[in-house]
């Protein structure tokens, strides 16, 4: 199928192909590019209508775009990932005092021997931890460590410096460290 | 445990923690594809509205007959074009007291055309 084939064009090449009236690029990107987005703007937001939005909200933003795109000057991803940070952090805004009482409670179940459960437990575990930093640290802790962006991808998407986004991580992974501590049995780490 | 329990996570097991998460994404449902892809559409279809009369091959005479504001503008040249043959061939008898008038031997000099000082001043 030709969605197959298009699996090893750049993001940038295909769109620029949408930017020129080829649909099945943008049908490559909506699978290649939504649950990145998705899955960053759900990690921000910590609710999945939200982040369903502002996904939804991203990519159009990116279609509109895609005529007047420039070549060689960011990256797609990059791109992308600007426009959901600014759109959560809208967000995050309008809401801020209700969020901290719609974080839920930690769940209080023991993740048991297997592997699956375990996984499930300590990546809810994360999250919770990760709602309880200040909204830059999450940014930065998020994109370096679940996203896999470099450092000076990061300052690009949050409009930094990349010392300032060195500062953000290490502080983000040191509060959550401690953060998780009282938890570390719950999520299958040895005590000593 | 109290003083153990409070031991802060190290970087092998924030590392389990992160690459738990990166497993745990969560799935786009296929309702958020569709309004993308919907989405998508909607621009492409915006874009391509011009298409069906203006890709249509012209020509020399269609590209400067468009260029020339296309009927509109050709029906107000033509008019124009039939009053101006008109004025020429028929040489209505007004055209022709008027050039006549201009043209008269009792205006021999270009003082003649011209209003008096006197008249100028309102002393006539």
């Amino acid at each position: 199928m030709a969605l197959d084939a298009l699996s090893d064009v750049s993001d940038e090449a295909l769109l620029v192909a949408f930017g020129n009236g080829d649909r099945e690029a943008a049908q490559a990107l909506t699978l290649r590019l939504t649950p990145r987005v998705l899955g960053f703007a759900a990690r921000m937001l910590n609710d999945r209508a939200e982040a369903e939005d502002v996904a939804q909200e991203a990519m159009l933003r990116l279609w509109r775009q895609a005529p007047e795109w420039r070549q060689g000057e960011a990256k797609v991803t990059t791109w992308l990932y600007r426009v959901v940070s600014n759109l959560c952090t809208d967000r995050l805004r309008k809401s801020r005092g209700q969020a901290l009482d719609s974080v839920p409670e930690p769940e209080d179940e023991s993740p048991g021997a297997e592997a699956g459960l375990q996984q499930e437990a300590r990546a809810k575990a994360l999250e919770q931890a990760l709602q309880e930093l200040p909204e830059r640290q999450r940014q930065a802790v998020i994109l370096r460590h679940i996203e896999g962006f470099s450092n000076p991808e990061i300052a690009q998407v949050m409009d930094i410096g990349v010392e300032a986004v060195e500062s953000l991580t290490a502080r983000g992974k040191r509060a959550l460290a401690a953060n998780l501590a009282p938890r570390r049995a719950e999520l299958g780490y040895e005590d000593g | 445990m109290a003083e153990t329990a409070g031991k802060p996570l190290d970087e092998t097991e924030l590392e389990s923690l992160f690459s738990a998460a990166r497993a745990e994404a969560p799935d786009p449902s296929g309702a958020l594809f569709e309004r993308i892809l919907a989405d998508a559409d909607a621009q492409l279809a915006a874009r391509a509205v011009p298409t069906a009369a203006d890709t249509r091959p012209r020509g020399l005479f269609g590209g400067l007959f468009a260029g020339i504001g296309g009927w509109p503008a050709a029906v107000g040249l033509a008019a124009a074009a039939v009053t101006g043959l008109t004025i020429g061939v028929v040489t209505p008898d007004t055209v022709d007291s008027l050039s006549n008038g201009y043209l008269s031997a009792d205006w021999t000099t270009a003082e003649d055309l011209m209003p008096s000082y006197a008249g100028l001043l309102g002393e006539s």
